[in-house]
């Protein structure tokens, strides 16, 4: 499970993450990117962490309890 | 080249992103990142905003909690100025005569505002630090009267947040139009009545011959041009930033590298982009096709959004309200290579696509 969090200062819009793992993110009215779930299963919540050019997404593994 | 050990000398958003992608990337040899002010990698964009307004303090600027630096084995090396970058042999020097050797080398040392050529009295400020925009914030209060020096995006965004706080705010610009390079002289021009509406005292073409001092060496009034004295009791000077580029010098070799500000490309988006470019140079991985140009900026209840560069001259075409409005400029080819939003995200957003979608057609 992995625990995604969003750094909306750094976030400019690009919309890489959205691209990547649209489950997990989407682009708000605000231009800038929000969360649709906190948690989730889809590694590519990684590439998309990856793939955004100002850093603003931060993934942390969590193991199940 | 056998890249082991890698200085970053500056520690600003393009600095911090070449460590971080240098990590991400797989590189596991050594990353220390060279600060002059002796605080982590910050937000500066909130300085003039968010940090002056009293909503945020300075723990939540910095852009990573304090252990991801530690825990990704960075290095950090703060309140330390670089002096001497010698790329060949390998070694840069800091003021306080440590030493460093590196394989590469990225400056990163970011840009500093233009300076006025005479000694400022006390409360005559400039914005580009954290201890800056902490001086400054120390004397903006209720009723005060604060002269900003120049049209530009932190001086406009300094107003915004001192008139917030109850400071009356005027603001000087020595050219016809305020913000003309940054947004092109159409959207500057909006602008200027958008601070207007807000109760600025806006003065176009109005230059500054002076800073006149009072009692105890404190700033007393700002002398135009023309004459006129304004009485102040505290002043920004605003008026532009240059590429801190001491460090590049001929002796530049092959394992040096640039990012951010220094380069004169300039703000806040580039610099996160080029940090990472940097570090995917430095590990000779393919860099990423240059995004579109962009800048933002938070004033008077506007978010703006520049994409592209406006260009003097462009047709420019305006549609909207006071509180949502695009200026696009138009080249000669029919197409719109630049335009200012503001309060439009979604047409920022789709402008820069179309652009980004262009270079990779050419480049194609």
């Amino acid at each position: 499970m992995y625990k995604i969090v969003i750094d909306r200062s750094l976030c400019s819009g690009f919309g890489s993450c959205a691209e990547l793992a649209p489950e997990v993110f989407e682009v708000d009215p605000g231009g800038l990117v929000s969360l649709r779930v906190g948690t989730s299963d889809d590694a590519s919540v990684l590439e998309a962490a990856a793939a955004c050019p100002m850093g603003a997404i931060q993934v942390v593994e969590e193991r199940a309890a | 080249m056998n890249v082991r050990t890698v200085a970053i000398v500056g520690a600003g958003l393009a600095g911090a992103r070449t460590a971080e992608t240098l990590r991400a990337e797989g590189f596991d040899g050594d990353v220390v990142l060279v600060g002059e002010e002796p605080i982590a990698p910050y937000e500066r964009p909130a300085l003039s905003k968010e940090y002056l307004a009293g909503t945020r303090d300075e723990q939540s600027l910095l852009l990573r909690p304090p252990s991801f630096w530690d825990e990704r084995g960075i290095e950090l090396l703060l309140g330390e100025r670089v002096l001497r970058i010698d790329a060949p042999a390998g070694v840069l020097q800091t003021e306080r005569g440590l030493e460093r050797p590196f394989d590469a080398v990225v400056v990163a040392t970011g840009a500093r505002p233009r300076r006025l050529p005479q000694r400022l009295p006390r409360g005559v400020h400039e914005l580009r630090t954290l201890a800056d925009a902490r001086a400054l914030r120390a004397e903006l209060a209720p009723g005060i009267r604060l002269v900003v020096v120049g049209g530009g995006l932190v001086g406009a965004e300094v107003a915004s947040t001192a008139s917030g706080l109850g400071a009356r705010v005027m603001l000087i610009e020595a050219a016809s139009a305020p913000l003309v390079r940054a947004l092109g002289r159409d959207a500057g021009l909006l602008l200027a009545e958008r601070w207007r509406s807000h109760g600025i005292d806006v003065r176009l073409g109005a230059p500054l011959d002076s800073l006149r001092e009072g009692e105890e060496g404190r700033i007393d009034a700002v002398v135009l041009a023309d004459g006129s004295v304004v009485p102040a009791d505290v002043v920004l000077i605003g008026i532009g930033v240059e590429p801190a580029r001491e460090l590049l010098d001929d002796r530049a070799g092959t394992n040096l590298f640039t990012a951010g500000d220094v380069t004169g490309a300039g703000h806040w988006t580039a610099a996160a982009l080029d940090g990472a470019a940097a570090a995917r140079r430095i590990l000779r991985l393919p860099v990423p096709a240059a995004q579109p140009a962009y800048v933002w900026s938070d004033q008077f209840g506007l978010r703006l959004q520049v994409v592209g560069r406006p260009a003097d001259g462009a047709a420019a075409e305006v549609e909207g309200s006071d509180d949502s409005f695009a200026v696009r400029y138009r080249g000669r080819d029919g197409v719109v290579h630049a335009a200012v939003f503001a309060n439009r995200p979604a047409d920022a957003a789709e402008l820069r696509r179309s652009l980004l979608d262009d270079r990779l057609a050419l480049a194609a």
